[in-house]
């Protein structure tokens, strides 16, 4: 029992805030949080506030008829509301962060299509050097192998559903700015992208202005800056995707760990754990997986997502590139989060191929928009591990026994323990 | 690029109202830029920017569509953050109904003032400049510390009365004691006679009795509010104002939300017409309602675009409406 602490539980995760609750040995707050019938959220606090302590648990997951930037807003709503209700200080529990993995360019699985912005209407013949050269412009043919003719628009739709275009990278063919471009396509992890869209038809329709390479808004900073406008004095939250996001507060944030709960799992539930091999799906997720790896005395291997594939033919998977060897090995693959689920399923066809055994997959947070379900259920994966940052029932009923939950409420509850009286959490972070 | 043509205007619009985004570009003579809002798969908003706002004035359009108030508000915050980290030398956001609007004091303890939430929210994305249309309290414009140019309806509103009706025949009825300064300034313009309906509200979105004060007998009774969302109020008044003998009852609404059942309470309803603005998307509401009548609204947000791009004065649209 701790005295003198709030914790008020958005609509996104209502099992998990009755869980940390629970643990705490306290009650959740009572509280109205609806919609007005214009859209608009209606909240009311029915306990008070005032000198309280007070944590707001919502994590950033819609789905199952919810929406995510209906939470977000609720999010802030509390937040304020709690604010302007005396309370002493409000902390964001975000088990799963929104808006933390960065997009990178645009519909850009394969990555080169963008620069071959000249399309038969409007490339060639529009383009001066009086409009914008916002940069070294990707749209101006240097070399006339460069002009296709092709409709740009039916490009990148093709190219936004298959991966890897034939042809070689254009990226050498634009002369002096070849550096440029391969600095942004080299930079980590952002250059492969599993962000799907919902509506794939409209990106069909859009174009840039000549001359002009889109780009998309990341709104990581954005979220960060509006948490902290709404109020928060504290943010915990869990495997960030790009640990960077913590550098975008400036109130404290708690970046904590699902390692030891994954590590624990592969102790207790992997036999022969030890002759398994740790997998990492992408070069940015290699450091979190060698960290396990290293951890444990386990061996360590790495998908690189290769970008030029080699032959035509084999496209799909010229463009994964495995590092290591799994033959005849159980593979244990390890992200920090599943959206669509395209790397870990098409990583896991790889391995296959490659002579695995088993394949694993244990991530933080198993969003699983989309089609991913179906992806999983088609994939060579055997299992797969995911703790509770977000709403998992749904997942569970439809993946089976194929999905395996862990739960992280016992780590939440401890880390609002920990932060309420004042005591250090690095326990929990390099706790085993 | 020569200098003249640098800093234009940059009419960027969200996904919530394409129409009006439209009709304001049309009446400034420029396309809208080449942007997409689009959801991914996990229902984060992505905005993708396809043509340089460095050193523009950039304008974003986007209103709020009924039911989907927090999904229209996140879009913009994005494409306002997308545009300041892209360079864009001002940024004006064009909401022409704000969202949260109504929640703008602490009405009950730990109510939430989501309305400076908003605010807060808009200047922390990097809104440099505000354009409404007929805050629900014009305090709100205080919750900012950028300017915020609050545009009126009723320019348009006194153009329809004078083309439809003759006002000598109307009454200018305000729905609750909130209004009255509102319908006051509509009567004093039109130099016709005035009412107020008192009620009563137990609960949100519920009504509760209704009292008439002033004579609206064999005239033209006009309700005028700033908004109507599920018409409870609109309805009720209409009610109570033919059993006090007016010979037609019709409603001016700036903001026509219009949500829950709030098409077939209209249908249902004594009303003659309920006449709105376009500042809200009304799809396909305006085929199941006969009785809804549109004004259409972007000359005067156009018009106010261009002054301020200008640096001209605003205050002539707050007694004149744009042909």
């Amino acid at each position: 029992m701790v005295r003198n602490i709030v914790v008020l539980g958005g609509n996104s995760h209502p099992a998990l805030v009755d869980s940390v609750c629970a643990t705490l040995g306290l009650p959740p707050c009572n509280r109205i949080l609806t919609k007005f019938s214009s859209g608009e959220s209606r909240l009311e606090i029915s306990d008070s506030v005032r000198g309280k302590d007070v944590y707001i648990i919502q994590t950033g997951f819609g789905g199952n008829g919810s929406k995510l930037n209906d939470h977000f807003m609720d999010l802030c709503i509390m937040i304020s509301a709690c604010k302007t209700g005396s309370a002493r200080r409000v902390t964001a529990v975000l088990p799963l962060f929104p808006y933390s993995r960065q997009p990178d360019l645009p519909y850009n699985k394969a990555g080169a299509p963008l620069f071959k912005a000249g399309s038969s209407e409007n490339g060639k013949k529009d383009y001066t050097f009086e409009s914008v050269p916002a940069t070294p412009a990707p749209g101006i043919p240097k070399s006339a192998g460069l002009i296709n003719g092709a409709d740009i628009s039916s490009k990148l739709l093709k190219t936004s559903l298959t991966n890897g275009n034939g042809s070689q990278s254009p990226v050498k063919q634009t002369n002096g700015d070849g550096t440029y471009f391969a600095a942004v396509n080299g930079s980590g992890i952002g250059s492969y992208t599993t962000h799907d869209y919902e509506n794939l038809s409209h990106i069909g329709a859009f174009s840039a202005k000549p001359g002009y390479k889109q780009w998309v808004a990341q709104a990581g900073t954005l979220v960060a800056n509006l948490l902290t406008c709404a109020g928060a004095d504290h943010v915990i939250t869990m495997d960030l995707h790009d640990p960077q996001v913590q550098g975008f507060f400036d109130v404290p944030v708690d970046n904590l760990y699902g390692r030891p709960l994954l590590k624990r799992y592969i102790q207790q539930y992997i036999p022969n754990y030890k002759e398994a091999v740790i997998i990492s799906p992408d070069a940015g997720g290699a450091k979190r997986a060698t960290a396990i790896a290293d951890g444990m005395g386990m061996d360590f291997a790495l998908i690189h997502k290769e970008r030029r594939p080699t032959k035509i033919t084999d496209r799909q998977n010229a463009s994964m590139m495995l590092v290591g060897n799994v033959e005849g090995r159980v593979c244990i693959l390890l992200d920090d989060l599943a959206d669509t689920g395209n790397t870990i399923t098409r990583a896991a066809k790889l391995l296959k191929k490659e002579g695995a055994t088993k394949i694993y997959a244990l991530l933080t947070h198993g969003v699983f928009s989309g089609d991913a379900i179906n992806r999983i259920h088609a994939s060579a994966i055997d299992k797969i591990v995911v703790t509770n940052s977000v709403p998992q029932e749904k997942h569970k009923a439809l993946l089976g026994s194929k999905l395996e939950i862990l739960d992280i409420a016992p780590i939440f509850a401890e880390a609002i323990r920990r932060v309420h009286h004042g005591e250090s959490i690095s326990v929990l972070f390099n706790h085993d | 690029m020569s200098a003249e043509m640098a800093n234009e205007i940059k009419l960027i619009s969200g996904r919530s109202h394409p129409d009006l985004s439209n009709n304001i570009a049309k009446r400034l003579g420029i396309e809208v830029a080449r942007t997409i809002s689009l959801n991914y798969s996990n229902q984060e908003t992505s905005f993708t920017v396809g043509e340089s706002v460095r050193d523009e004035d950039v304008f974003i359009v986007q209103s709020t569509a009924t039911g989907d108030v927090n999904e229209g508000l996140m879009e913009l915050l994005i494409m306002i953050s997308a545009c300041r980290t892209a360079s864009a030398r001002r940024i004006t956001a064009v909401i022409p109904n704000f969202p949260y609007a109504r929640q703008d004091k602490k009405d009950k303890s730990r109510a939430p003032i989501s309305a400076r939430l908003v605010a807060n929210m808009l200047q922390t994305a990097g809104a440099n400049h505000i354009v409404t249309v007929d805050l629900h309290a014009s305090q709100i414009q205080g919750f900012f510390s950028v300017p915020v140019d609050n545009l009126y309806a009723e320019p348009s509103f006194l153009r329809y009365i004078r083309e439809n009706f003759k006002p000598e025949d109307c009454v200018i009825v305000s729905p609750d004691a909130g209004g009255a300064k509102r319908a006051t300034s509509i009567a004093d313009h039109l130099n016709t006679a005035f009412a107020l309906i008192h009620k009563e509200r137990p609960r949100p979105n519920v009504v509760g009795r209704m009292v008439l004060v002033g004579n609206v007998e064999d005239k033209v009774a006009i309700l005028v509010d700033d908004m109507a969302d599920t018409c409870g109020t609109l309805v009720k008044a209409a009610a109570v104002l033919k059993e006090n003998g007016a010979k037609a009852v019709l409603a001016l609404v700036t903001h026509g939300i219009l949500s829950g059942n709030a098409i077939e309470t209209l249908n249902g309803s004594v009303l003659q017409a309920l006449v709105v603005t376009n500042t809200v998307p009304l799809g396909d509401k305006v085929e199941r309602c006969p009785k809804l009548k549109v004004i259409d609204i972007s000359p005067t947000i156009a018009e106010a675009i261009r002054r301020t791009h200008n640096g001209e004065s605003v205050s002539y649209l707050f007694t004149h409406a744009p042909v």
